[in-house]
């Protein structure tokens, strides 16, 4: 009785794999969520790590540097910046964009500096231009160092303390420094597998339960003698097989894209290598079949395929609550955190990432309470479809 | 065969079968006749265990089928109310598949199928998806798919509502054929003509009760009238308009939606 059963199982669980596969809106909602992650987090480093190179290296084109040779002198002893000569027509060169920013020294530089009096110096930029902005900055702060230095020395010539010049000290603490944006960044990182396993299981879980009932196959489809655990079975499967497809796609996606992110640049010590893929891996396709238990069970309440994919947004937000929580506030991990799923997942993710030594034992229980969880779901989900209101949607 | 004693089934206060009892013999063909809403619909869904009787018997070959409806099942062939088919799936697939559900494997199965596409004159279409189909190619791959473990017993609710006159024939056929092989069918319809050109027996249903059941010379004769459409009105009191009887409406509506 048990092995028929399975066999049934199995024959409704080929029957969902080659309808979904055959069904070309569920191919593309998998391939593009399993893009979608690997696309973004791609995408936000390269223009972290772009923007940071930019910063740290930088060629000055300075115009009149004959007129200040010592302040011209003082700017090529700062790390990171080259002076270069500038070009015939500075202003036109920045509109153009082929220049950031370009420094003008005035042939009255020498005349005024001698004199103490302010000496003009321009900075010709283009501040409808986002990119460049932080490297203006950087030479503008340049400028006011070398101005307050020079201005602490005459203070002290005169005999004066040039702590009196200053009533203010203002001190810049930048909280999002490259590193902690880059970190933040690949918190998202088990936010997103976790969303792919999800976004992989809803096509089938929708459209086996609501959707077959909507079509009105399942009345047919409930007259055999195929008993309900193994119909509710066979689905619950190939939902199942979905979602870790969905989780292996972007599994692999993400390990191929971190090969190629210049997470050096940042200074940061991250790595996505084969043994943090084998990780997550092994955290998250446990969790697959519960997803796909819960996304069938609040499914077969539905009316339609339609209120059934709205019910299952609802679930797919609620289910984000605990990695957002985790991402924004870093609360202390303790040892009850890895058996709530979800919360687990999230946690031992965090752990598998940054790379701290976990014991397989946790695995194995996370995995076996995900695995119980969802045979009870399963078995929830099968006594649903004998009731009368359930069949006929009533 | 089929016997069905004293069922009785409501919805809130609506009592949409009250009372009812026949038998569908082996090898003759019984039509369930009523107008939309009479509980029709309903009957056949308790007799095919996806509702259950708030009161009465059901026996399927002599099995309960209220306390076993998997063996009940077993011995059902069921072309429901509503026929549905995987739009993505072949007319083939739609076949295998109940099959394979149904326990039956390799050669037979294969053997089964093709006996069914050829019968049921479908071998051109059998490998296009049904997403295509017409009324009559769909209506034709569902009973296909309720017959594929030729079970003894073959229930069909409203067979060739909707269907044009080729496809309306070709059910009747099948219809003729699984009699004559020894079946129990069971076959419900609002169309006067359907029933008395294909069944043994009648049984005329209306507002949930039988209000008449025979062969269709016996009808003809309680009601003494010639002709059978003329029995049937008579005997379901439909003259008053039924379709407007507010009580059979919501009935209707709640057996078939």
């Amino acid at each position: 009785m048990r092995s028929s059963q399975l066999t049934q199982a199995m024959v409704v669980f080929r029957k969902e794999l080659t309808d979904w596969s055959r069904d070309r809106r569920s191919i593309m909602t998998v391939l593009i969520s399993s893009l979608l992650a690997p696309a973004i987090i791609g995408f936000m480093f390269t223009n972290l790590a772009s923007r940071q190179r930019q910063v740290e290296d930088i060629k000055v084109p300075v115009i009149g540097a004959a007129n200040a040779p010592a302040l011209v002198e003082w700017l090529k002893q700062q790390p990171g910046i080259e002076i270069v000569a500038g070009p015939t027509d500075p202003e036109e060169a920045v509109r153009t964009r082929r220049e950031d920013v370009i420094v003008v020294i005035p042939d009255d530089f020498a005349k005024q500096f001698a004199a103490s009096k302010p000496a003009q110096v321009r900075l010709i930029s283009d501040g409808s231009s986002q990119n460049n902005r932080p490297k203006v900055q950087r030479v503008r702060t340049l400028f006011q160092r070398y101005s307050s230095e020079i201005g602490s020395l005459r203070l002290i010539a005169r005999g004066l303390s040039p702590v009196v010049a200053s009533p203010l000290q203002i001190e810049d603490i930048e909280v999002s420094s490259a590193q902690q944006r880059a970190a933040m960044i690949l918190g998202f990182i088990p936010l997103f597998v976790m969303i792919a396993a999800f976004t992989g299981a809803m096509s089938i879980a929708t459209d086996s339960t609501a959707g077959e009932r909507e079509r009105g196959s399942l009345e047919a489809l409930l007259v055999n003698p195929a008993p309900r655990g193994a119909l509710a079975g066979g689905k619950w499967l190939a939902g199942t097989a979905t979602a870790m497809l969905s989780v292996l796609v972007t599994g692999g996606l993400l390990f191929v894209l971190f090969q190629y992110i210049p997470l050096q640049d940042l200074g940061i010590k991250f790595v996505l290598g084969p043994a943090q893929l084998a990780g997550t891996l092994a955290v998250v396709l446990p969790l697959c079949p519960l997803i796909a238990a819960i996304q069938m069970y609040v499914a077969t309440f539905a009316k339609s395929f339609k209120e059934a994919q709205s019910y299952l947004s609802f679930l797919m937000m609620a289910q984000m609550v605990p990695g957002m929580m985790a991402t924004m506030n870093t609360m202390p991990t303790k040892a009850w955190m890895y058996y709530v799923p979800w919360l687990g997942q999230q946690t031992l993710l965090t752990d598998v990432l940054g790379n701290k030594p976990i014991h397989g034992l946790v695995f194995a229980v996370v995995a076996v309470t995900n695995l119980l969880l969802a045979a009870v779901v399963i078995r929830a989900t099968a006594g649903l479809l004998v009731r009368e209101t359930i069949i006929f949607g009533r | 065969m089929i016997q069905i004693e004293n069922l009785h089934k409501r919805f809130g206060t609506v009592h949409a079968v009250d009372g009812v009892t026949f038998t569908a013999s082996d090898g003759a063909v019984t039509g369930l006749l009523g107008p939309n809403g009479a509980g029709k619909t309903t009957t056949l869904r308790m007799l095919y265990t996806l509702m259950r009787p708030d009161e009465g018997r059901i026996l399927v070959d002599g099995l309960d089928a209220v306390t076993d409806p998997q063996g009940a099942r077993l011995r059902l062939g069921v072309l429901p109310d509503q026929s549905g088919l995987y739009p993505r799936l072949t007319a083939r697939e739609h076949i295998r598949y109940f099959g394979e559900l149904q326990g039956i494997t390799g050669a037979d199965l294969a053997n089964r199928t093709d006996h069914l596409l050829t019968m049921l004159d479908m071998t051109t279409i059998a490998d296009r998806r049904v997403a295509g189909f017409s009324h009559g190619e769909r209506t034709k791959t569902a009973l296909a798919r309720a017959i594929v473990h030729n079970p003894k017993n073959v229930l069909l609710d409203e067979p060739t509502n909707g269907l044009d006159v080729m496809s309306t024939r070709a059910v009747r056929e099948i219809i003729r054929r699984l009699k004559g092989e020894g079946h129990t069918v069971l076959f419900s319809s609002h169309v006067m003509q359907e029933v008395s050109a294909l069944c043994d027996t009648i049984i005329v249903i209306a507002r949930g009760k039988i209000v008449a059941a025979g062969s269709p010379d016996d009808l003809r004769q309680q009601t003494g009238q010639q002709n059978l459409e003329d029995a049937f009105v008579a005997l379901s009191g439909l003259e008053a308009g039924l379709a407007t009887d507010p009580r059979s409406a919501t009935a209707q509506t709640g057996a078939a939606s």
